[in-house]
């Protein structure tokens, strides 16, 4: 089967690109709906931009599978459970779901709200900050580890592997693969010596808690554990990290939405939730057809890289009313900034009390901030971080 | 108005219940709960809607009585 995708002259993978993607987004639901990307990671792989179309591929996983990774992460065996498709996944899913619930990550709450107060005090008199290196990488990084159970001490370390990983450096896409797969193999590392010492002796940890469940009646193998926990170490130390320099980066660009936030924090959930929607800061997931099929009119034959563009999902006229428009009123807000279907983010409800405590004592503390005289922000292609976000108050 | 919630379609985005907490709560796994079929009182049909609207999967059904 031949498919008819029109190549893009976009690659989503250029900075300049990720500086305003909603405009790339736009371009690619009108004129390729399907579409070829250029671009050298992308040259094999066909995007689908449509809310309709990406929904339809969420809820579909024996078509759009999860099972073989598209991308290059490093790992050289499935991530548990995302890159595991169903029926198999769910067993795994159901095993993990109680760990990240709502009731779970509410008992976290106070120590994430004791660190951010922290993270604020130490930078609060000095009327400026790089907010990224200040709060939104210690935040999420710090509380993930200590939830999981591997040393605080190597946080550094452990953000270093895993920007290796999701922000590999620049060169050829053999070099940069092989860099990938060498930072692998030091993540899994750190993951079995972790993994064996709790296998010895049990702690108060989550990755105890992984140890100590079944499925099947079963309880998981060392790989199975160090799998889950691969994903969980990607997952975990940059996701929220990225959400918050979005978050934090339109805020201080959009003063009367700021102030909302400072006049009625009872308002930050629900601006959380159109502030994921607008700039989702994971904006793609991938996946792989299992089965020849058909998209927007056009045929894919099995075996096909499928990238599911969740932010042009997300800003879709054709769904949504005024999509760039960021209206924390917003009646209706079906978004799709955690992915859909089965493999829905696990850790949603850990991100989403990470972001609404540290935006409530942000605010509470530094209600008037803006950009720095002259500062152009430069977001990663890829999971959109703002490692520059310097802020004046 | 009945609400009820398609438990194949719901995977726990945990919209309905942080939009409509009269009439949803979260279970042990994060997913809503109850999920059977039953009838909204009048105040709370406000928060029926919402939840139907936000719900990413389409997973809640509301069904007006005639």
């Amino acid at each position: 089967m031949t498919d008819t995708a029109p190549h893009s002259h976009y690659t989503l993978e250029r900075p300049e690109e990720a500086e305003d993607p909603q405009t790339i987004y736009r371009e690619l639901r009108d004129n390729a709906p399907v579409a070829r990307l250029a671009g050298r990671a992308t040259s094999h792989t066909l995007t689908i931009s449509r809310h309709e179309d990406v929904v339809s591929a969420l809820r579909t996983p024996e078509v759009f599978s999860s099972d073989s990774s598209a991308v290059e992460i490093g790992n050289t065996r499935p991530l548990v459970p995302l890159q595991v498709d169903p029926p198999h996944h769910s067993k795994h899913r159901k095993a993990l779901d109680p760990l990240f619930a709502p009731r779970q990550m509410a008992k976290y709450e106070p120590r994430v709200r004791e660190l951010i107060r922290e993270l604020i005090d130490a930078v609060v008199e000095q009327g400026h900050c790089n907010f990224h290196e200040a709060v939104a990488e210690p935040l999420p990084s710090t509380i993930f580890l200590e939830l999981l159970g591997l040393p605080v001490s190597r946080v550094h370390e452990f953000v270093a592997l895993k920007d290796g990983i999701i922000r590999p450096p620049a060169g050829s896409m053999e070099e940069r693969f092989q860099k990938v797969r060498a930072t692998g193999q030091k993540i899994y590392a750190v993951l079995e010596e972790v993994v064996d010492a709790r296998m010895a002796e049990r702690q108060d940890d989550f990755l105890s808690t992984i140890i100590d469940a079944e499925v099947d009646g079963q309880p998981l193998t060392r790989d199975d554990v160090v799998d889950i926990g691969y994903l969980f170490f990607l997952a975990g130390l940059d996701t929220v990290s990225a959400s918050l320099d979005c978050m934090m980066a339109f805020l201080a660009q959009n003063p009367d939405h700021r102030q909302r936030l400072v006049d009625d924090p009872a308002i930050i959930p629900h601006a959380i939730e159109e502030m994921l929607r607008y700039e989702t800061p994971v904006p793609t997931v991938p996946r792989i057809t299992a089965s020849d099929t058909e998209v927007s009119g056009c045929p894919m034959s099995a075996g096909t890289p499928i990238t599911v563009l969740l932010g042009s999902a997300n800003t879709d006229e054709r769904v949504w009313d005024r999509p760039d428009e960021v209206d924390f009123d917003r009646e209706s807000n079906r978004h799709l900034a955690f992915g859909g279907g089965v493999h829905r983010c696990l850790g949603s409800h850990l991100a989403r009390m990470e972001l609404r405590v540290a935006l409530e004592e942000w605010h509470a503390r530094v209600p008037d901030y803006r950009l720095a005289e002259g500062l152009e922000l430069k977001y990663s292609p890829g999971i959109r971080q703002v490692d520059n976000l310097e802020l004046v108050w | 108005m009945r609400i009820r919630v398609d438990t194949e379609l719901c995977q726990g985005h945990g919209r309905c219940y942080m939009l409509a907490p009269d009439l949803f709560d979260a279970d042990g796994d994060g997913y809503c709960e109850p999920t059977n079929e039953r009838a909204v009182p009048t105040e709370l049909a406000d928060q029926a809607r919402r939840a139907s609207m936000n719900c990413p999967e389409d997973a809640i059904i509301l069904t007006e009585e005639t």
